[in-house]
């Protein structure tokens, strides 16, 4: 979709009476949505059609001020979850040693300062801390595994 | 036991060791200083005569006589951003192989990725711990274990230990090398910030195994090939049939 075009829309539900649209161009569909209380929010979301890959747009700078809507693009995931992230290249460890109990489970209520888990490399062994307080609600890599730098380990539900 | 009057007197540092926590049992030199909220000074150094939990990397113990060697852990909090950090864990082998070769002239050699031989035994070890939190690593504990006067080792070991009583063929000051560790390790730590390669220049030209045939050993997984190099974050460049990789895991063996 074109961007210019889809200003034009923001413009237009901004300056309306208008607090939801929604549009479907193809595989695309684009909702717009306003309310005073809260930022608007425009959602991409592919169509229906899962066969074909998601399409992914570049949002314009999103704007801060009451009752204008603001633009976010999501990945198919809400945005209050939120991704812990490897700092390093290395192993990623669920455990303190091989024979002891995991730090975190799927489920676990963790807060800021939990260690979630370690990853080493070349013998620097990591704790991670949780920087949120929320619920774990995904493990995204099987103990033991390498992972890259800035690859998300976890999925972490705010609460 | 430890002479901490004799030890501060060669103390030559600006930050490292000016905070001095000395004590006869811990479970863990490392753990402590990662977690106490208490030591939190920036080159706090915790020694101790015993660990009741000492240990390597993936939970390996690491055993020493109370009174004879030196197991300690360093405590650095400063902002790391931008700093390549596995240049302090190579830097921290570095500061202890100078200091062997200084004080007792021995030939000291570098295992990747930061254990210290003297004729193929172990003499020296490092485990570093950090944590870090929304992707920034803010404290690093530097743990290192040196074999100082325990005359024999009994037991099986993967890498067969030995001492500097062994090696130098006398007991040596404890304190006298601690100091000359931490006083290396702190012209090292502004290298990391300031010239890293330099650091990893001097662990080159300790190590022999590179362009060496080597096998690398991680659980039931084992690679061979030929230890090229280790690159700017000191990962070790091995090249096998036709490709070179990239390696951060495993145990180095000699093929």
């Amino acid at each position: 979709m074109d961007l210019n075009l889809l200003k034009k829309l923001i413009k237009m539900v901004e300056q309306s009476e208008i607090t939801e649209f929604t549009v479907q161009e193809g595989e695309l569909k684009v909702k717009i949505s306003k309310n005073s209380k809260q930022p608007a929010q425009v959602h991409f979301q592919p169509a229906p059609d899962l066969s074909k890959p998601a399409v992914s747009v570049q949002a314009p700078a999103p704007q801060a001020a009451e009752s204008k809507p603001t633009v976010v693009t999501s990945e198919q995931k809400p945005s209050k979850h939120y991704e812990i992230k490897s700092p390093i290249v290395g192993t990623f460890y669920r455990a303190p040693a091989p024979d002891a109990d995991t730090y975190v489970q799927v489920g676990d209520i963790v807060s800021q300062g939990t260690v979630l888990c370690i990853v080493e490399a070349m013998k620097l062994m990591n704790e991670i801390e949780c920087d949120i307080s929320g619920k774990i609600i995904k493990i995204l890599v099987e103990n033991g595994t390498p992972v890259e730098y800035n690859q998300p380990l976890f999925l972490i539900e705010h609460v | 036991m430890f002479n901490i009057e004799e030890f501060d007197i060669k103390l030559d540092t600006e930050f490292i060791g000016r905070s001095f926590i000395y004590c006869d049992e811990v479970e863990s030199t490392n753990s402590l200083l990662l977690s106490s909220k208490e030591f939190s000074q920036h080159g706090t150094v915790l020694l101790a005569e015993y660990q009741t939990k000492g240990r390597g990397r993936k939970g390996r113990e690491w055993n020493s006589n109370p009174g004879q060697n030196l197991t300690f852990s360093i405590l650095l909090k400063d902002d790391f951003k931008g700093v390549r950090i596995n240049t302090i864990n190579f830097g921290a082998a570095v500061a202890v192989a100078q200091s062997i070769e200084n004080l007792y002239q021995l030939n000291v050699e570098m295992k990747w990725p930061n254990d210290i031989l003297i004729d193929k035994r172990k003499i020296a070890g490092i485990l570093l711990e950090s944590s870090s939190k929304g992707n920034v690593i803010n404290k690093i504990v530097v743990g290192i274990g040196i074999n100082v006067n325990q005359p024999n080792f009994p037991g099986k070991f993967d890498i067969p230990p030995t001492s500097i009583r062994k090696e130098f063929h006398q007991l040596v000051s404890r304190e006298k090398l601690l100091s000359e560790v931490l006083n290396n390790f702190e012209v090292i730590l502004n290298l990391a910030f300031n010239a890293p390669d330099k650091i990893l220049n001097d662990w080159r030209s300790r190590c022999k195994m590179i362009g060496e045939k080597i096998k690398i050993v991680d659980n039931d997984k084992i690679i061979f090939g030929i230890f090229e190099d280790i690159d700017q974050d000191g990962f070790l460049i091995l090249k096998t049939a036709g490709k070179k990789e990239k390696i951060h895991f495993g145990d180095l063996n000699l093929r």
